[in-house]
């Protein structure tokens, strides 16, 4: 059977799903053009009386977020750098090669995640502390630079690539590093993009690490700043959600841009 | 080798809780202020800040916002566990007594008589919140008590009187019922009931206005089952799920804008609230009573810690400079709070304060009728969690009164018994 | 190889995985020795702690909130698990076409992920409010409902179940997406001219070869879903009656609320084992099941 409209059916899936989930972002921009009085309704209003965008600097301005933009986009590039290096390492050190108490160390690297954080924060800071690092941004960034997730997810991807380009490449005289370096990673673009959105994801969202080891305005990021429209008996919806509206833009943006390496128009994998 | 860091990581850190670091430089003392507040009144404490630190030259005061009550907890505790806390910090009333068991929490018994400061102009309710024992953990920072507030608009639109200073339970729930409009989807009152401190707190002044208390004198028997309790609690039930004119707020904040919204008549709630209703014409009044017309009381603290005895001197000077009548007025003015100390109501600056803030005057009387507070014991959030529990399984009809209440009282006992 | 080769890529190996180790060991595993200490002591984190053994394990095994959030959580691990990561291979299945305005259903599908836990949180209080939201409003036009949702004790775990199904999809969909990319359209459409239907070349083609991802995901998303936290904790509290206290609400509000972080770390160490457990089981299973290479 024929199909008899000019686009594909999948849009007819996939319109109502993107629906769905542009929910969150759709009632953010609503509630963020919106007076606060008009925020302090229940249900929402959904057709505000007019758009003020005047919540979007007003928001900028509540706190030095400029300094927060720049102490998150380092502490998030300094991690995703990080991740991309150390796990590349290891996890192909774990998909490829054979050493001495691998799996078991591939277990306990795994098992670190199994404890939740609320537990560990302690001790975390603690450590931290001895580091002399408190209240700096290295303090956020260290511990954030390799994660088991990251090394995880790259010996999965490491192990479907075709062993034979590897060995051919090393009979070449190629070292282990250079393996890796020339003919692994190339071929693994999706997955190095996966893994730095993810790792950008995570480190830009980040609050509670940041809150228990933060103490000055001026080391303070993004997700920290817009914890002050929160109180403690009021919440400035409007400012929060124009706030939280300009956190997410360099989100997307990275992943707008990153689907390009993650989504590659499909080119063969190299040997058939 | 990792347990010989460990320990010598717990050794270095015992070592070092006991230094503040370095406290002043070129003679002048840095004294650091942790608090959550933030738009107008963090505005408001950092003016008060300058305002100290240009008439204190030798003292330096930061205010810093530590985020909001939700994870200060967390942020506090790390901070003292790592000997990096500040010198003040605005503690919730219900970390109290817990705070107060730490060794770097500073005993303020000998201070609080050092002319000046006048303790007995605190209101009772504040006094009690930071007396733990033998200690006084803290000065006022914020007080609070719960009264009526009410939608006039709807109440003229069903005809009935405004809630009246002698209005009993009766009169209260009758009048729930017929503010309640399910085809509008209109509801009479509306509670929390998310089985937190504030489920339980709105039932405590019903408990006590029926005559009954929380715990026994000395804090080791559960006495919230007693038949005043279960009158209490079968107000609720009957109101809840008989009436069914009351809207069962999920903990979420969800009733403010819905009063705002004129969805719900009557609130118990308090000043802090009332900046939310910007779109209703709103009339306050003291809670509906039996033979009284008690309330509670929810004050917050400014604890000092101990970072070396010249911060803990400096901070003590500002703590007692801000919660003076006059400084104390300025903050009440610019925030809406309300007065900490009885005697603010006597300076000038009073009824300006009161004509800027409607309604804030009932609920300054109303302080008067916060007679009696909740046991400020260690373990306080157990009996909170089992007593919220109780009440909410008789707010959704899963439970009768007596015996969730009963049931709650044996958990009490037991937590009160061993001191877990 | 021999044994000289063999020796050097012992040495390599560690010099390869030595920067990761080095800082998730400080990072990680001194942490988690240091819970495992607490879980022995009665420690309010602000005065001395007093060690007591086993004691806190002896009462986790009468405690019956811990029993049921023990059962909760599994219960919510076990529908969690499949329904993301199913759903996410069919999205990303549907998605992994080169049809106009891909990228822009794909950022679309990404955007729960990228939202913060507080903004979804409010988002699915207003949807499933019982008297005022839109679920009951949508569902009353057909005459179901009106449900209560998150203040139904039998329906609030399930609500969590949807909200962080959806919150989470996104983010196993860009796994499955990259993973989809190594599949390569000549096999596919082979398979096809052979005369397979739809079905048949998903499973004999794209799902084994997408099994590395698919057993990451499972692993990954059990480990996250028996400490899920923080969608509980701006939405239901752990309520209503204890209906959502899991684990991690349990320990949190142990250690942050009653002050009793030895009992709390006692918790996590209970979770720790029920992690591992699961863990290595799906390990083992996947690497007898999975297909790697070509």
């Amino acid at each position: 059977m024929r199909w008899p409209l000019p686009f594909s059916p999948r849009h007819l899936a996939l319109m109502p799903i993107a629906a769905l989930m542009l929910l969150p972002l759709g009632w953010m921009l609503l509630t963020s053009i919106q007076t606060l009085p008009e925020s302090r309704h229940f249900p929402p209003v959904l057709i505000p009386s007019g758009i003020h965008w005047q919540n979007y600097p007003d928001a900028w301005n509540a706190a030095p977020f400029g300094r927060f933009f720049a102490n998150s986009m380092i502490v998030t590039l300094s991690a995703v750098a990080g991740n991309l290096v150390f796990c590349s390492l290891a996890g192909y050190a774990f998909a490829r090669m054979r050493f001495f108490g691998r799996d078991v160390l591939f277990v306990a690297l795994l098992a670190t995640l199994m404890v939740p954080f609320q537990v560990t924060m302690i001790p975390t800071f603690l450590i931290v502390q001895k580091m002399g690092l408190v209240n700096s941004l290295p303090a956020l960034i260290v511990p954030n630079l390799v994660t088991p997730f990251g090394i995880f997810l790259l010996r999965q991807f490491f192990r479907t690539l075709p062993i034979e380009l590897e060995e051919a490449a090393r009979m070449d005289g190629c070292s282990r590093l250079g393996v890796l370096l020339r003919v692994v990673l190339p071929l693994s673009m999706p997955a190095l993009a996966t893994l730095a959105i993810v790792t950008f994801l995570w480190t830009w969202n980040d609050f509670l690490w940041p809150l228990i080891v933060i103490t000055s305005t001026n080391q303070s990021t993004v997700q920290l700043g817009l914890a002050q429209f929160q109180g403690a008996h009021q919440t400035n919806w409007t400012l929060l959600m124009a706030g939280n509206v300009m956190a997410l833009a360099p989100m997307l943006l990275v992943f707008i841009i990153g689907q390009r390496w993650f989504v590659q128009s499909l080119a063969s994998t190299g040997l058939k | 080798m990792r347990r010989l860091f460990l320990i010598a990581a717990t050794v270095l850190l015992v070592a070092s809780a006991g230094c503040g670091g370095s406290s002043s430089s070129n003679g002048v003392v840095n004294v650091t202020v942790w608090h959550g507040y933030e738009d107008i009144e963090g505005k408001a404490m950092t003016s008060a800040a300058a305002r100290f630190n240009a008439t204190h030259p030798k003292i330096h005061v930061t205010v810093q916002n530590y985020g909001n009550a939700d994870y200060a907890l967390q942020k506090v505790l790390t901070a003292i566990r790592g000997g990096a806390y500040p010198d003040i910090a605005y503690l919730y009333g219900s970390w109290a007594a817990n705070i107060a068991r730490s060794p770097t929490a500073v005993d303020l018994s000998s201070r609080i008589k050092e002319p000046g400061v006048n303790w007995n102009d605190f209101w009772p309710a504040e006094r009690q919140a930071v007396q733990v024992g033998d200690k006084v953990i803290g000065m006022p920072a914020l007080v609070d008590n719960l009264a009526l507030v009410y939608n006039k608009k709807l109440f003229d639109q069903a005809g009935i009187p405004y809630p009246t200073a002698n209005w009993t339970w009766d009169d209260f729930r009758a009048a729930a019922q017929k503010l309640t409009d399910p085809s509008a989807k209109q509801f009479g009152w509306a509670y929390v009931a998310d089985g937190s401190e504030d489920t339980v707190w709105r039932f405590d002044a019903l408990l006590w206005q029926a005559g009954g208390d929380i715990l026994n004198s000395d804090n080791t028997k559960a006495e919230f089952n007693s038949p005043a309790g279960v009158q209490a609690a079968t107000l609720l039930q009957q109101m809840a799920t008989v009436d069914h004119s009351v809207y069962l707020d999920n903990g979420n904040g969800n009733y403010a804008n819905l009063f705002n919204s004129g969805k719900i008549a009557m609130l118990f709630t308090g000043p802090w609230d009332l900046s939310s209703f910007p779109d209703v014409d709103y009339g306050v009044q003291v809670l509906p009573g039996l033979t009284n017309h008690q309330t509670i009381s929810g004050p917050d603290q400014w604890v000092l810690f101990d970072n070396g005895s010249e911060r803990t001197q400096a901070a003590w000077t500002f703590l007692k400079w801000f919660t003076s009548p006059q400084q104390a007025m300025i903050w009440s003015t610019q925030t809406g709070d309300l007065p900490i100390r009885a005697s603010q109501t006597q300076l000038p600056g009073y009824d300006a304060y009161v004509k800027k803030y409607p309604g804030v005057s009932v609920f300054v009387q109303n302080e008067a009728n916060a007679l009696k507070a909740r046991p400020v014991i260690a373990n306080y959030n157990e009996v909170s969690q089992a007593m919220g529990q109780a009440i909410q399984a008789v707010l959704l009809g899963k439970g009768q009164p007596q015996d969730e209440l009963d049931q709650a009282a044996q958990q009490v006992d037991q937590t009160l018994a061993t001191g877990q | 190889m021999t044994s000289r080769a063999a020796r050097s890529e012992h040495v390599s190996g560690w010099l390869f995985v030595a920067p990761a180790a080095l800082l998730i060991g400080i990072f990680g595993i001194l942490p988690i020795g240091w819970a495992a200490l607490l879980s022995f002591q009665n420690n309010d984190l602000l005065t001395t702690p007093t060690w007591v053994g086993t004691q806190n394990y002896h009462t986790l095994v009468n405690d019956p909130v811990f029993r049921q959030s023990v059962n909760h959580t599994i219960v919510y691990t076990l529908l969690f698990v499949p329904l993301s990561v199913g759903g996410s291979l069919a999205l990303a299945m549907l998605l992994n076409a080169r049809i106009r305005f891909s990228w822009f259903y794909r950022t679309a599908v990404f955007i729960p992920v990228a939202t913060s836990t507080v903004a979804t949180g409010l988002i699915f209080n207003w949807l499933l409010e019982p008297t005022y939201g839109v679920a009951n409003y949508l569902l009353g036009k057909v005459h179901l409902g009106p449900y209560g949702f998150f203040q139904n004790p039998d329906q609030a775990l399930y609500s969590i179940v949807a909200m962080t199904v959806w919150g989470w999809l996104g983010f196993d969909v860009i796994v499955y997406l990259a993973a989809l990319q190594g599949v390569p359209e000549s096999l596919v459409e082979a398979a096809r001219l052979d005369g397979a239907g739809r079905w048949a070349t998903f499973r004999h083609v794209v799902f084994p070869l997408v099994s590395p991802a698919t057993l990451f995901l499972i692993v990954w998303s059990t480990i996250n879903a028996l400490q899920v936290f923080d969608e509980i904790y701006v939405t239901t509290r752990g309520g209503p009656l204890h209906a959502t206290t899991v684990m991690v609400y349990y320990l949190y509000s142990q250690a942050f609320e009653f002050f009793h972080a030895g009992y709390a770390a006692a918790i996590a160490e209970v979770l720790f084992a029920i992690t591992l457990v699961f863990s290595l089981l799906q390990l083992w299973l996947g690497n007898r099941r999975v297909h790697y290479g070509s």
